[in-house]
């Protein structure tokens, strides 16, 4: 991700994360500063820590707290040139880093990245509690070779990360059914995923769903499980954690974390389009809520790498059949033998099957269904139900398991390297799938939908947020009018002043800002192509005088951005190679 | 020489839907890797693209219609050829004018704007496939989009009292903040070219064409521009249509409705000058942005 991240553009979001976590940085400077001036106190003043954590304060601070960290330790600084007038903070002075990264983009993401990475290894763990070391191989590799995914976990954003924490807080539950330690650290854990996005909201009724199956004998003779202790630990801890980490609640907890709720709860459904319509209102009529009730069952389908999916529905055969066939059982999945006669608090499922299926299951469809309710806003498409993921490849695990077990069987003389042979096979799909889309992992379908140009034809999304524009940055360089009145369309003012800072646009790159009245005032313009953005081309259309662009950039020959330029006299010929195809 | 690898045949025999399924599953890894690194070089390349608008330029008349199918691939096609495809083309009520359509597809698509007519040339161009649909052109006897200006434009207001509206260098001007002209509208996330007007609650917009020279139909396109006003509205927007004082019907018109063809048959007038009348009027006026365009033609 480190070596190809610098090919993926920078979207609405991740540029206001950039500035972010800069400023959050600059906070923990102040801090540092008023301490050595003798005023510790002044940083934490109501109006200090208001005044930077009020930016961005619809999200939990925890990334961007690690973006503007990575930031401060791994940038090339440069900062006290030409580029100082850009960073959202005073720079008094050199920065003393470790440049790691020539692109100050790159060291923002480089947090994002690392946790991708842990991400991986506790897919690999999470699967190691129910399979062997192969086919547990195989759901971390799968687990990030997924095009949307592998998109999403390169940026300075929190989808992956949230996948990731994820993990972590399904892990420390799972062990803590027969560890205290791990019941205390659940909570921990907990409070991070708070911190990081607000999906974690949901991951104790996923966790209580699980606890209520194992425990649901204690039910059926009508007695309460005892609370374990990693639920005790979360509602402790989790919040502390979250408190102590985001300093926009410390001088109001109760109304801003109302206000944290009540914005999520509420969210605008901005546009986004699904099997050729554009969705940006719940449903009203019954047959229109039905469509968009499969909107998180068919973009899974369309986008999870096809291979991974057959391995996922073999693998839940495995786990279907695990109390059945006990003689198999032993040679796919791993035992889970109660530990104790009697639970504890601290060991709550010390005495009984801790329902490895039933876990996972829970974890994949917990997410989806979220999604699937008409009423939830579908914008941000499969990354708003990554958090299943890992559990599903974990499945795809048990189905790889159950492959190499049988092949083994089926083979008179299987050669020692046969299981990772047919690891590295199960997951060349994904992998190649993943190449193939980088960097536009957000219009990847796959081969049931017919790639790029099939998810387009059967009008699924195909990007969102203005990353795209990227690839023809140096075309709009060469293109600069004199005027420097340049229309950027959806790639917001916080992302051009950070593709200057890497150096991919000149220091005073003209933006004539946003809204539909301001494109009359450009020569030069681009329009993302989405679906509900063809105003917007209407507009560039009239303000231009024409319907020609001057570029279109593509990915399999699917356009993803367009420019136009005003005064362009018409072309009797083509012009020479204008138009740029991703390799 | 021997096979490397020897199977355990009577394993094979009492499994054999598990054979099935793991044979199924290798075979579906093996598909998709080389799918995946296919598929990029089956895409249409520049040189695809640069070969096949050649083509349609050294053939092109004027009065032709380029489309390119699947649709998301006409940015590509304008890049190539938009100095055919004028803001008049581009944003068309439909193709029922076009006798001749030029299109350029890709994996067998077919444009919606060739329904009805058959194929007189094929050519391929690498990945792309460029062919020449011929069909009777519409013959349209009134355009009222381009003939807006003919039209007599009022008020009604709720009293019944009527207000003519004033002809401005680019639209008609009303009293009350209403005002109608020619616009390019997206109507359903496409770009239409249109008269547009923003209706308001409890008056009644109307506009009568005289001597209109009718065909066997009158054709009405009705929408409601903007996405975003789209979704900040809920109002409907009706347009009652009436020739010489007789009502044809009327066109309710919603956020969701899209960009709808209505006909109306006429062929009992034709060649008979006559009044044609639209009122429009909406329920609720708010973020309601109303578009249509009609014609006066013989299919």
């Amino acid at each position: 991700m480190v070596s190809v991240e610098g090919r993926q553009g920078i979207g609405r979001d991740e540029s206001q994360y950039f500035r972010a976590g800069e400023r959050y940085w600059g906070w923990f400077e102040s801090v540092w500063n008023n301490l050595r001036a003798g005023h510790p106190g002044r940083a934490f003043s109501r109006a200090s820590v208001d005044g930077i954590w009020e930016d961005n304060h619809e999200h939990p601070p925890l990334m961007k707290i690690l973006f503007g960290v990575s930031w401060r330790l791994f940038h090339t600084c440069d900062c006290t040139g030409p580029k100082r007038g850009l960073h959202p903070i005073p720079i008094t002075g050199r920065h003393v880093t470790l440049p790691l990264f020539g692109r100050e983009s790159s060291a923002f993401r480089f947090p994002a990245i690392l946790l991708a990475g842990l991400g991986v290894a506790l897919a690999y763990w999470l699967a190691r509690r129910v399979l062997r070391p192969t086919p547990a191989a195989v759901a971390a590799v799968l687990s990030v070779a997924q095009p949307h995914y592998f998109f999403h976990a390169q940026i300075s954003c929190f989808d992956a990360p949230i996948t990731v924490m994820a993990v972590l807080v399904a892990l420390a539950y799972w062990k803590s059914l027969r560890s205290r330690r791990w019941g205390i650290l659940c909570g921990v854990f907990w409070g991070l995923a708070l911190a990081t996005k607000h999906n974690a909201w949901f991951f104790p009724v996923f966790l209580a769903a699980h606890y209520l199956w194992i425990r649901r004998g204690d039910l059926r003779r009508l007695r309460l499980p005892r609370p374990p202790l990693a639920f005790v630990s979360m509602a402790t801890l989790g919040p502390l954690v979250l408190f102590i980490l985001w300093p926009w609640l410390w001088h109001a907890p109760v109304p801003r974390t109302r206000a944290w709720i009540e914005r999520h709860l509420q969210h605008e459904h901005y546009n986004f389009e699904y099997l050729g319509r554009n969705w940006n209102l719940p449903p009203k009529e019954p047959s229109l809520r039905l469509l968009r009730a499969t909107f998180p069952f068919v973009s899974t389908v369309f986008t999870v790498p096809v291979t991974t999916l057959a391995l996922s529905a073999l693998g839940t055969v495995v786990f279907l059949r695990r109390r059945r066939r006990g003689s198999e059982r032993s040679q796919v999945l791993l035992e889970d033998a109660p530990t104790a006669f009697h639970p504890s608090w601290v060991r709550p499922g010390a005495d009984v099957d801790r329902a490895p299926g039933v876990f996972l299951a829970i974890h994949i469809a917990g997410p989806i269904a979220m999604v699937a309710l008409p009423s939830t806003p579908v914008f941000g498409g499969v990354k708003h139900f990554l958090p299943a993921m890992p559990f599903l490849c974990v499945v795809a695990g048990a189905g790889a398991a159950w492959l190499i077990d049988f092949s083994r069987k089926l083979l008179a003389t299987p050669s020692r390297a046969l299981p990772a042979a047919l690891a590295g096979f199960l997951c060349l799909p994904a992998v190649a799938e993943t190449v193939r889309s980088h960097p536009d992992g957000l219009g990847h379908y796959n081969l049931l939908a017919g790639g790029f140009a099939g998810g387009a034809s059967l009008g699924m999304n195909r990007q969102f947020w203005g990353y795209s524009a990227l690839p023809i940055l140096p075309w709009m360089v060469a293109h600069r009018p004199p005027s420097n009145r340049i229309y950027w369309h959806d790639v917001l003012h916080d992302a051009i002043v950070m593709y200057s800072r890497d150096g991919r646009l000149p220091l005073g790159i003209g933006d004539v800002g946003v809204g539909e009245q301001v494109l009359e005032q450009s020569e030069l313009g681009i329009v993302i192509l989405e679906k509900h953005f063809t105003i917007y081309e209407g507009l560039a259309w009239q303000a231009y005088r024409t319907t020609q662009p001057s570029i279109v950039y593509t990915h399999e020959g699917v356009p993803f951005v367009v420019a136009y330029e005003r005064h362009a006299a018409p072309r009797v010929s083509p012009p020479p190679q204008p138009e740029i195809f991703a390799p | 020489m021997a096979f490397p690898v020897s199977f355990d045949l009577d394993f094979l025999r009492r499994r054999r839907l598990s054979v099935v399924v793991a044979v199924a599953i290798v075979l579906l890894a093996l598909v998709e890797t080389v799918n995946a690194f296919v598929a990029p070089f089956r895409a249409p390349t520049e040189k695809d693209w640069v070969a096949a608008a050649a083509k349609v330029r050294a053939q092109f008349r004027p009065g032709d219609l380029i489309v390119a199918a699947p649709a998301w691939a006409d940015p590509i096609m304008r890049q190539q050829l938009g100095d055919l495809v004028p803001l008049a083309v581009a944003g068309r009520m439909d193709a029922a004018r076009y006798g001749r359509i030029w299109e350029i597809s890709q994996r067998g698509a077919r444009a919606a704007d060739t329904a009805g007519a058959r194929v007189v040339d094929t050519s391929r161009h690498g990945a792309l496939t460029v062919k020449r649909w011929e069909k009777p052109a519409a013959q349209v006897t009134f355009d009222f989009l381009a003939e807006w200006h003919r039209a007599e434009v009022s008020v009604v207001n709720a009293d019944g009292t009527e207000v003519p509206c004033t002809l401005g260098p680019n639209r008609w001007q009303c009293l009350g903040g209403s005002s109608l002209g020619p616009e390019l509208l997206e109507i359903d996330t496409t770009l239409r070219n249109g008269l547009g007007v923003e209706p308001v609650e409890g008056k009644t917009l109307v506009l009568e064409y005289k001597n209109v020279p009718l065909a066997s139909e009158l054709v009405v396109a009705t929408g409601l521009h903007s996405v975003w006003l789209r979704k900040l509205g809920d109002g409907k927007v009706r347009m009652r249509v009436l020739v010489d004082g007789h009502e044809m019907g009327t066109i309710e018109t919603s956020s969701t409705s899209g960009w709808s063809l209505d006909r109306f048959g006429t062929s009992a007038l034709e060649g008979q000058p006559v009044t044609w009348r639209f009122e429009i009027t909406t329920d609720k006026s708010a973020s309601r942005h109303f578009g249509f365009a009609a014609e006066a033609r013989s299919p």
